[in-house]
């Protein structure tokens, strides 16, 4: 458990470490994210005690976005003075790409089985 | 002198962090009894401690720094997104190409549309680089909106919004579109309602939910990685 902790924390730090040399774009989490992943795919496994830490952590992932996510209350005024264009945003963009998304995948899967 | 001890211990950090995990463990608890998608434990969450912090009439400045031990986790539990995503990684391997191209044709369609149509009404820039992290998962999204000079906060509530109103949609408008195979449909799932979606694919069966958590995965990851891209090359046409 705690080794796995320590793995994810030192992947972290040499993403914010990769981030203040090369990638001031993307954030740290993220660029330790895929350092893992490719790690990962070194490997050819998970190893247990990784599989632990992370379950057991990402079990809690609700609790620790509720936390940033209550920063909500300082910015509250521009979702609600934006509302109609937030909105809108959302809903188009919902109603025109999940059938787009569903359709593609199905056609395509279809046309692959068809090449072979 | 009673009130004034009492006073004392409502505002310690203490009291910030109990408030925090009680709000957590009867979010937990209200979703699980009552099985509503619409009360996904991200926001009861953040509504408890809100209500919490204005009862207590706690700082809020204040209320951040107490909580610190358990907000830092944020970062670790990011990364640890890794193992599900790799664990999803053989999938991809035996439908490589519907599964880039959609992700990527999909993905940008989502980008370009949620940013014309708020655009169109009206939104200013900030309020549109959170926009563009909209169907993201959350880990991502909010350090991603926060990089792209968006807000944090509201792209925690902007994506807590999609992943209800995407799951909600996704059943009826699959149907509209004649999508039948799990995997697309899991897709869907996936790429537009994140993780909140990804539950109820679970409902669906063992395809559809590994399809809807691999694209959740692969798109935050894509996601994360041309969105900065776009932006800057945006800002070198324009300057």
């Amino acid at each position: 458990m705690l080794k796995g902790l320590l793995l994810l924390v030192v992947m972290q730090a040499m993403g914010a470490l990769l981030q203040a040399l090369w990638l001031p774009i993307l954030p740290a989490p993220v660029i330790g994210l895929l350092l893992l992943l490719a790690l990962l795919v070194l490997l050819g496994r998970i190893p247990d005690w990784l599989e632990q830490a992370s379950a057991a952590l990402l079990g809690y992932l609700p609790l620790m976005l509720a936390i940033p996510a209550t920063g909500i209350v300082l910015g509250g005024d521009v979702l609600l003075a934006q509302l109609p264009a937030i909105g809108a945003g959302l809903v188009v963009s919902l109603v025109l790409c999940i059938p787009l998304c569903g359709v593609l995948m199905q056609r395509l899967m279809a046309g692959q089985r068809d090449d072979d | 002198m009673m009130t004034d001890a009492l006073l004392q211990v409502a505002h310690a950090p203490l009291t910030a962090i109990a408030l925090t995990l009680a709000a957590f463990v009867f979010a937990l608890w209200l979703y699980r009894r009552t099985g509503w998608l619409v009360l996904q434990p991200v926001l009861i969450t953040m509504l408890l401690i809100i209500a919490g912090i204005r009862l207590l009439q706690l700082d809020y400045a204040a209320y951040r720094d107490a909580v610190v031990p358990i907000a830092w986790l944020l970062g670790p539990t990011t990364v640890a997104l890794a193992v599900p995503l790799y664990r999803n990684l053989r999938r991809i391997r035996d439908n490589l190409w519907p599964v880039l191209a959609t992700l990527l044709v999909g993905g940008s369609a989502i980008v370009v549309i949620t940013l014309l149509s708020a655009w169109l009404l009206g939104a200013d820039l900030p309020v549109l680089m959170t926009l563009a992290t909209k169907s993201v998962t959350m880990p991502i999204a909010m350090p991603l909106a926060e990089q792209l000079g968006g807000l944090a906060a509201l792209a925690a509530v902007l994506v807590m919004l999609t992943g209800v109103l995407g799951t909600v949609l996704v059943p009826p408008l699959l149907q509209l579109a004649g999508v039948i195979h799990p995997a697309a449909r899991g897709m869907a799932y996936g790429m537009n309602a994140h993780a909140v979606g990804t539950a109820r694919a679970l409902e669906e069966g063992d395809e559809c939910a590994a399809f809807a958590a691999l694209a959740m995965g692969a798109l935050g990851v894509l996601t994360a990685l041309m969105l900065p891209a776009a932006v800057l090359g945006w800002r070198l046409i324009t300057a």
